[in-house]
């Protein structure tokens, strides 16, 4: 088995007509084995930007806390937040410090932009940046979240039918893989608030 | 001299998606007609979809030399059911002659992902659906090969039908219309092809009712 | 080809006809193909990694006063990617037998039928049912058989007969014990526990059935291969019966009828080392 299966993850990202969502599941596990089900994924890097881990749990947590503090430096020189796209270079960069030793971790970055334009990409473990117009996927049931996806998505979505559209996605995903699911965990980002849910779902 | 080693694998992988759906008095078959080899495809118009008998049609994805001598098997099987029993045979006992017939190549498995479609006795729709050494289990709607990975959720998420292992038992059939169920397989294989590089050019659907068997196309991306 | 031992899979009625001059493949008595190859192991063990059987589960059985209690989930997984959630693997061997599934699914469906076939044929030519100890004999003469070919079984024969419930375990590596208490497959852990802290021997049916129940649903919860659909069966002087079959999914907030907590785990909160 991968290193990247080791914990199970499942992450997705869409984009909405000046809104985004990003979701992820709640399983921790070690392999087969369910250890906790209220486990954080995704990740608020200000109030506007948010990055989901996915991959091995414990790189997950090292490199979000390298993330928060590369942030909070360029918040106290700066005096301002990063734009997304700054951000996802940062992270990009960060992944390829560690080109032959990498964070078994595949991130999802998601982040409303300085005109609300909505921002999401993904990478893989070494900082190889993959921009998408429409949704982005990572971790186990990555595979089932790119068909769901691709016939569930829609452009220029509103945010409740944005909402709808992601947890559906996220919950028919995660219940076709074993290493993923136990509920999950959407934010959906409009320019004037943040809505976090948490969604109920099968829990074998 | 030092250890001879045959470099050579019986098996190959030419990909190809299959779905099934069955409703209360149909049958919907379908699979892509692209065949490939690695990042080559070999063929952008064979047809993985076979007529066993009158009320069974089956669709196979995998290694298609081991699903064409499956199919020969199961036609001669099918032959010599008719000259003993002067009749067609039945889509459930068609099922079991599969699995047996995959069971029998249990050590040497026919590399081949099958779902086998059809009316059951009452005219209602029934999808058996495979694993490689003769596993099997009757469902009301299926995806296999390549893309089954893709398109079994979205079909869980439309179809969601309650599990025939629920007690007290709930009514399992797909609540689709014949229409719906064409239209639900065309967006699926659209889908599908997006993503999975070995599914595309043409989806072939067979569909099954009372008035009999009837062939549908529908063009995919070609790239 | 080399030809292994197919005894247990003579057909039973003569095909009728001039059949002689037909192909082989299809007329003759039914025999394993084997592949042509020096590394027999190697060759399992490669064909096994492209065809994926299905496997992952949890199946339990215990005796109680009042005959046994079998209970299953209904997953099937190919890795991590799961293939079925409706799978039976509680198998109805005959009114009085039930033959439970883990390993592989494939292996494990076929055995059973065959076995099925078996024991119908005891019936006809000794005028009785077959006992339990008898069937699940049967069973692990065919699985000693293929022992080391790569065969993954592992089940749990239960029933009633002349001598009361029986219950044997019986899997692929030649096993065959008789016991009251049995859980088999990669959930068995989980059961185990629920099941060894809850079991008496004067249990009510309605008692096991839910002890059995409990079981099956604990080790959905913990363990990623096994899912779906909780059924009970349970098994008395007069056959057996289906008591309940349970979405799992549902079954969850049955027993813990509460709003998901909010998170709990803040990481912004974690001071940086």
């Amino acid at each position: 088995m991968s290193i990247f299966e080791y914990n199970g993850s499942a992450l997705v990202a869409m984009v909405g007509k000046n809104c985004f969502a990003i979701a992820s599941d709640r399983r921790l596990g070690v392999q087969l084995q369910t250890i906790a089900t209220d486990f954080q994924k995704i990740y608020r890097i200000h109030h506007k930007l948010f990055i989901g881990l996915a991959g091995l749990a414990t790189d997950a947590q090292t490199l979000y806390q390298r993330l928060v503090f590369r942030h909070k430096l360029y918040h106290l020189r700066e005096e301002r937040d990063m734009k997304p796209e700054t951000f996802a270079s940062l992270v990009s960069a960060v992944l390829y410090e560690k080109r032959f030793g990498p964070y078994f971790c595949q991130p999802v970055i998601a982040g409303l932009g300085d005109d609300d334009k909505p921002f999401i990409c993904t990478m893989d473990s070494i900082g190889a940046k993959e921009l998408a117009k429409d949704f982005v996927v990572a971790g186990t049931a990555s595979e089932s979240l790119y068909g769901a996806c691709e016939s569930m998505f829609k452009p220029d979505m509103e945010a409740e039918e944005l909402f709808e559209t992601i947890s559906q996605a996220l919950i028919s995903s995660v219940d076709r893989d074993c290493l993923s699911g136990w509920g999950g965990h959407v934010y959906l980002v409009t320019p004037t608030e943040v809505t976090e849910r948490i969604l109920k779902g099968r829990m074998d | 001299m030092t250890k001879q080693q045959a470099n050579w694998s019986p098996y190959d992988n030419n990909g190809g998606t299959c779905v099934a759906i069955a409703g209360a008095d149909y049958c919907v078959i379908a699979a892509d007609t692209r065949m490939s080899t690695g990042y080559s495809i070999l063929t952008r118009d064979y047809s993985k979809i076979i007529q066993l008998a009158d009320k069974s049609v089956m669709a196979s994805s995998g290694f298609q030399a081991d699903v064409r001598a499956l199919q020969k098997v199961l036609a001669a099987r099918h032959l010599i059911y008719q000259h003993q029993h002067n009749k067609q045979m039945s889509c459930p006992a068609m099922a079991q002659l599969l699995s047996n017939t995959l069971y029998f190549k249990r050590f040497f498995p026919y590399y081949a992902f099958n779902v086998l479609g059809g009316l059951d006795s009452e005219g209602k729709g029934c999808v058996f659906t495979y694993d490689a050494v003769g596993s099997y289990e009757r469902v009301g709607y299926s995806a296999q090969g390549s893309g089954a990975t893709l398109i079994t959720p979205f079909l869980d998420n439309q179809l969601k039908s309650p599990s025939p292992l629920l007690l007290p038992a709930k009514d399992a059939v797909t609540p689709l219309s014949e229409i719906e169920a064409i239209d639900l397989v065309k967006t699926c294989f659209a889908s599908a092809t997006e993503r999975d590089i070995y599914t595309g050019d043409k989806v072939e659907m067979l569909v099954l009712n009372a008035s009999g068997i009837r062939r549908e196309f529908m063009e995919l991306r070609k790239d | 080809m080399m030809k292994i031992d197919f005894s247990g899979l003579d057909p039973y009625m003569p095909v009728k006809g001039n059949a002689e001059d037909l192909d082989d493949e299809i007329l003759a008595a039914p025999s394993f193909k084997l592949p042509v190859t020096v590394d027999f192991d190697g060759f399992q063990k490669a064909a096994v990694q492209m065809v994926k059987p299905a496997k992952g589960t949890t199946t339990l059985a215990f005796i109680f006063k009042d005959g046994v209690m079998v209970a299953a989930d209904s997953r099937a997984s190919m890795g991590g990617y799961i293939s079925s959630q409706s799978v039976k693997k509680i198998i109805e061997i005959n009114p009085y037998m039930l033959g439970t599934m883990a390993g592989g699914a494939a292996d494990c469906q076929f055995w059973h039928r065959n076995l099925g076939i078996k024991c119908r044929l005891h019936e006809l030519a000794n005028k009785r049912r077959i006992s339990v100890a008898g069937a699940s004999k049967l069973l692990a003469n065919i699985l000693y058989s293929y022992r080391g070919m790569g065969l993954s079984v592992g089940t749990m024969i239960a029933g009633w007969d002349e001598n009361g419930p029986g219950l044997y375990y019986v899997d692929s590596e030649g096993g065959r014990l008789k016991g009251t208490r049995f859980s088999v497959g990669s959930g068995s852990p989980y059961a185990y526990g629920v099941l060894d802290s809850g079991y008496r021997f004067d249990l009510s049916v309605e008692e096991a059935a839910e002890l059995a129940r409990r079981a099956i649903y604990h080790a959905t919860f913990r363990d990623g291969a096994s899912g779906g659909v909780a059924s009970v069966y349970h098994v008395g002087p007069s056959g057996w019966k289906k008591l309940s079959g349970d979405d799992v999914g549902e079954l969850h907030y049955s027993y813990y009828p509460v709003e998901p907590t909010a998170v709990e785990q803040e990481m912004a909160d974690v001071p940086i080392a």
